[in-house]
């Protein structure tokens, strides 16, 4: 294990406290937008959704560089930046997925947005280039109501993991 | 007949007490529907009273230029007469008015509300200045400390005679300070309130957490005497933030002093060492914490009764 207090330099406690309820607020918006899916078409289970979702190529973020492992604080900003912008873009390509969905997904994007400002932020005062657009593939193409609401559910599916571990990083350095 | 008289006056708005000067000028038409003509002025229903000075000018017309040396109606008409067969004759009407230049709002508050999702901000407009007067609730984006300038936001303007504003969630980078001022402007001049600099998530305004009675542990037979049982609540859309809350309680009769002290983080809560068998009210309220942010207001009370 990398020792938090070891990493150089250290991360601002109010960065850190900042960070962690802003992916409280994220996570709590990105559970009501499942939650509204599910009740709305039935698609509940992303687990089924997988083969679906790599035939339209819908990208996972990763945060290699935030385990507790290998914690590698600049990459691991870098990649929760990266991430953040992917998700961000995500959700935009969902856009127009329902009118029911709409005020959810607009809330969800500006929270995933108003994070990846606050990550930005926290990188350039670090001396670190932030990322400014993200370095996964383009975003997948929904062909049809259906698509775009699964590509929902596993945008929403996959961003909660992400944040999951974003969460954990975030408990860890602030120990 | 194409009109015969017309008013020009040196300022529709000035300051109130300063000097006002008007003339006005009679085609040569009119001005010669009688020998002698005379041009009357009236303010508002004071007396009729001749300009200052009247005279022909070269091409015919007829002026007659007057000054009030201090204005101090905030709105009044100046009429312009000719005394035609013996019978005065409105020939125009001027309406003036005067007021005050804005004075700089004052006590300037925000809070974010996570229930519409606005930042709402209040203030002081100040005096009456007498006159059409906007107020713009303006910002923009900014770092940490607040001295750099990034995007400007949107400005919002409140409702005609209102001295608050909402800033939609669209236009808010939360968690990013940003500056936030009044700008004050009428006929007279601008002003502008102090800046306030602020991350609009440090200025959230909780509801009061909810609360409910509870039954004793069945583990602990026979309960406790003096003692009530309590669950609570933070405010649900608060519920992604760390927060601390307070517990007030007192006995319902006899006008005793509230009590206050921390609740645990558990949200079910034993109150011992209370008077037996008496009712009690119980109020809670709740703050972001350690990050910054306002208290809640006191919950309604909850009346409970301790064990015998």
């Amino acid at each position: 294990l990398v020792p938090a207090s070891s990493l150089t330099p250290p991360l601002s406690r109010s960065f850190l406290l900042k960070s962690l309820e802003q992916v409280r607020k994220i996570q709590a918006k990105g559970s009501a937008l499942q939650e509204q899916l599910c009740d709305l078409y039935k698609l509940c289970h992303p687990e089924e959704l997988a083969l679906l979702g790599h035939s339209l190529g819908i990208p996972r973020a990763p945060l290699s560089s935030c385990s507790q492992q290998a914690l590698q604080l600049t990459g691991c900003l870098s990649q929760l930046q990266d991430g953040l912008l992917l998700y961000q873009g995500l959700l935009q390509a969902l856009v127009g997925i329902s009118p029911e969905l709409a005020p959810a997904l607009d809330m969800l994007q500006m929270d995933v947005s108003n994070f990846a400002t606050t990550v930005q932020q926290q990188m350039e005062d670090l001396g670190v280039t932030p990322v400014l657009q993200p370095t996964q593939g383009t975003m997948p193409t929904f062909t049809s109501a259906f698509q775009r609401r699964a590509g929902g559910v596993l945008a929403a599916s996959y961003l909660q993991s992400f944040l999951e571990q974003a969460y954990r990083a975030l408990r860890y350095l602030t120990q | 007949l194409e009109s015969c008289g017309h008013i020009r006056i040196s300022a529709p708005i000035v300051h109130v007490g300063n000097p006002v000067t008007a003339s006005c000028t009679i085609s040569q038409n009119c001005s010669h529907l009688d020998p002698k003509p005379q041009i009357l002025w009236k303010l508002e229903d004071e007396a009729k009273q001749p300009g200052d000075r009247q005279q022909r000018l070269p091409d015919g017309t007829l002026e007659s230029t007057i000054t009030l040396p201090h204005f101090n109606h905030t709105r009044a008409f100046l009429f312009c007469f000719l005394q035609w067969a013996n019978s005065p004759q409105v020939l125009d009407q001027a309406e003036l008015r005067a007021g005050y230049p804005p004075t700089a709002p004052s006590n300037l508050s925000c809070f974010m509300n996570l229930t519409i999702n606005s930042l709402t901000c209040l203030w002081e407009p100040g005096p009456e200045t007498h006159l059409p007067t906007s107020y713009i609730l303006k910002s923009f984006k900014s770092r940490m400390n607040c001295r750099s300038q990034e995007d400007p936001v949107v400005d919002c303007v409140p409702e005609e005679g209102q001295s608050y504003c909402s800033i939609p969630r669209k236009h808010l980078i939360l968690y990013q300070n940003m500056v936030i001022w009044v700008q004050a402007e009428n006929a007279l001049g601008t002003s502008a309130s102090p800046q306030l600099c602020l991350d609009p998530m440090d200025v959230v305004k909780l509801e009061p957490p909810t609360l409910w009675g509870m039954k004793p542990s069945p583990d602990v037979a026979p309960p406790p005497m003096g003692c009530l049982w309590l669950g609570w609540e933070p405010w649900k859309p608060s519920l992604f933030m760390d927060q601390k809350c307070e517990l007030r309680h007192r006995p319902l009769l006899g006008g005793a002093s509230w009590e206050t002290g921390l609740p645990s983080s558990m949200h079910t809560y034993e109150l011992c060492r209370l008077l037996p068998a008496t009712a009690y009210a119980l109020q809670m309220r709740c703050i972001r914490s350690p990050l910054p942010g306002h208290w809640s207001p006191w919950s309604p009370s909850l009346e409970l009764k301790t064990t015998t």
